[in-house]
């Protein structure tokens, strides 16, 4: 699955076709064409059809980075695809550097992969048994809509509960955290590749202008905190708004100027 | 289930017309616009403003109410619509409210930490509106992630706090069924930092895979048999548009977030150190009214119910709501309940 948007470029509408859409083929293996219905042969087409969904909705992300299909890193295809599987990595994340380190974070992540494959998998399948389970071997296709959502809402609380039962588990959280970690470090690598690539053109590094940054940040503390040196420029009045009563500007000054003595100033991070 | 004698296929072409109508109606509702009372902006710092509603009654003498969201989400979700607003509620009741909005932050800003946000922005914010009503202590409404703000403000300026409210807010980030908090558990805060800036969608992808069926399908699926009117669609557009309308996180005080509170759960260990002061929930011995969700998936209510442990106050009162954690905030039964008990836990201490 991917979702049609986020933010401000989310379209609802596109979300309900695309999920209106797998409900309307799900209803029709469900037999509500008419053809009758054997539960029983209907777990492995739905524990396929869920394990499809999954792998879309919840890793889709991985592989649409490393096929480049996230530019700049972070795209609007992770908005329902898992918090994990939204960080930029691949191989467009590290084109043409071809070093060792970001093709041992490339494999590490192809390996993890698998392993999350496996969870959705098992996943998938314990849903539909226990959906099957519960359904009864006398319960008739849907003749309705609302039948039909009925038959939905069991199958959603089947899915849910099964899901629940691997992702709360803690070899679960801790495969997650190290895909993220893993595509954290490709990120780096691809950071670390730009800055020697701008380096070697002579401009700016992000680090230097980081640095500046900082010591900017740190100049305008010292300013604060010396109380009649000209005001740091970031705290104003919104245009046209009351100024602030004399008191509260000294009690302002005075909660600025406090951090000064006991911030450490920041060098550039990596 | 079946029923004897409908023609074959003819539910299905039921469901295919209803598919359609509910599509064009929900491609009618498109155009909704979100946030409904007036405000006007009255201070900023960096990305960061301060806003003012416009009274809707009289007075009620109280001290103004400061609200503060959380930095994940927008905070219009508390003005979406007239009859969904809590900020409406509060106004009708003679409040004084302010409302901080914590912007859109740049990658300039990612070195931007929560000593900033707490000091100089949310401090920013308590010392303008302070200074409006002569100094007094305002009160103070901490949402979510911005209750979390809100404790360690009142916790290390507590003559600035006369009041404090909490909504939907954690504070012990390690009880059992707190899913977000295992899986941030094992990641890489430092990692995380050097990133940058992490973008509203990712945070929301996080949310959504909590209970991703319910979440991203179910909702939608229920549109078709529900039939809900025109109204009720622009409502739900609304909803999502706030939903996925998350802004970016600045990657010093996300690493923060993450490290102190849900790993480290420095709160309740008391071991929170910000800005060089020690935050110590038991310095907080103001009135606190302690509102949560009792179905909240985002934060569950151990981790809210927490607080009456650890705070100071003698005057703490936590109570549940039979609701979700979006639910809090907007739902039609909690849009009543939720402004009630604040507007009547305040009247009461007036």
């Amino acid at each position: 699955m991917q979702n049609p948007g986020s933010g401000s470029t989310f379209k609802p509408e596109e979300a309900y076709a695309a999920a209106a859409g797998r409900f309307f083929e799900m209803m029709k293996t469900f037999g509500m064409s008419g053809a009758t219905t054997d539960w029983k042969s209907l777990a492995a087409p739905l524990a396929s059809q869920f394990e499809r969904w999954l792998q879309m909705s919840q890793a889709s992300p991985w592989f649409k980075a490393a096929a480049g299909d996230t530019p700049g890193g972070f795209g609007p295809a992770s908005a329902a695809g898992g918090f994990f599987g939204a960080l930029p990595l691949g191989p467009a994340a590290v084109q043409g550097a071809q070093m060792p380190r970001a093709l041992e974070l490339l494999g590490r992540l192809a390996q993890l992969q698998g392993q999350l494959a496996g969870h959705w998998s098992q996943i998938a399948a314990t849903a539909a048994q226990r959906f099957i389970a519960r359904l009864g071997s006398a319960a008739a296709p849907p003749a309705t809509p609302q039948q039909a959502l009925q038959l939905y809402e069991l199958w959603v609380n089947c899915a849910e509960e099964a899901y629940a039962a691997t992702v709360h588990r803690e070899d679960f959280s801790r495969l997650q955290a190290e895909l993220a970690n893993t595509s954290a470090a490709l990120l780096a690598e691809q950071r670390q590749q730009a800055e020697a690539l701008v380096r070697s053109f002579g401009l700016p590094t992000r680090n230097e202008v980081d640095a500046l940054h900082a010591q900017l940040q740190e100049l305008r503390r010292v300013l604060a905190g010396l109380g009649t040196a000209p005001r740091a420029p970031a705290p104003q009045p919104a245009p046209g708004a009351t100024p602030p009563a004399k008191r509260g500007r000294k009690r302002a000054a005075g909660r600025r100027g406090a951090p000064a003595g006991r911030k450490r100033a920041r060098g550039p991070r990596r | 289930m079946n029923d004897a004698g409908a023609a074959p296929g003819a539910a299905l072409a039921e469901l295919t017309l209803q598919i359609s109508a509910t599509l064009a109606r929900l491609r009618s509702a498109a155009g909704v616009t979100v946030g409904c009372s007036l405000k006007e902006r009255v201070w900023s710092c960096g990305k960061t403003t301060l806003y003012r509603y416009a009274p809707l009654a009289p007075p009620a003498g109280s001290p103004p109410v400061l609200i503060c969201f959380a930095l994940v989400n927008r905070p219009y979700v508390l003005d979406l619509q007239p009859d969904r607003s809590l900020v409406r509620r509060l106004l009708e009741a003679g409040l004084d409210v302010y409302l901080i909005d914590w912007g859109d932050p740049e990658e300039s800003d990612r070195h931007l930490d929560l000593e900033d946000y707490l000091e100089r922005h949310l401090g920013g914010c308590v010392g303008h509106v302070r200074a409006q009503c002569g100094g007094t202590p305002l009160d103070l409404l901490g949402v979510c992630q911005g209750g979390v703000l809100s404790l360690c403000y009142t916790a290390l300026h507590p003559q600035a706090v006369g009041r404090l409210i909490t909504l939907t807010t954690p504070v012990d980030f390690h009880t059992s069924g707190n899913l977000l908090s295992k899986w941030v558990r094992g990641i890489d805060t430092a990692l995380l930092e050097r990133c940058g800036n992490v973008p509203g969608e990712l945070l929301n992808g996080l949310f959504l895979a909590l209970m991703p069926l319910r979440l991203t399908q179910q909702k939608y699926v229920r549109l078709l048999t529900s039939q809900p009117d025109q109204r009720a669609l622009e409502d739900f557009v609304r909803m999502e548009k706030w939903i996925f309308d998350s802004p970016p996180q600045n990657a010093a005080a996300l690493a923060q977030f993450v490290r102190w509170f849900y790993q480290e759960n420095r709160l309740v260990r008391d071991t929170l150190t910000i800005g060089g002061r020690r935050v110590r929930l038991a310095d907080i011995r103001q009135p606190l009214l302690n509102l949560y969700a009792s179905e909240d998936h985002i934060v569950p209510a151990s981790a809210s119910s927490a607080l009456g442990e650890h705070v100071g106050s003698r005057d703490y009162t936590g109570c549940a709501i039979a609701t979700g954690h979006i639910g809090m905030y907007v739902s039609r039964a909690a849009g009543g309940e939720v402004p009630g008990r604040i507007i009547s836990w305040l009247a009461e201490r007036s």
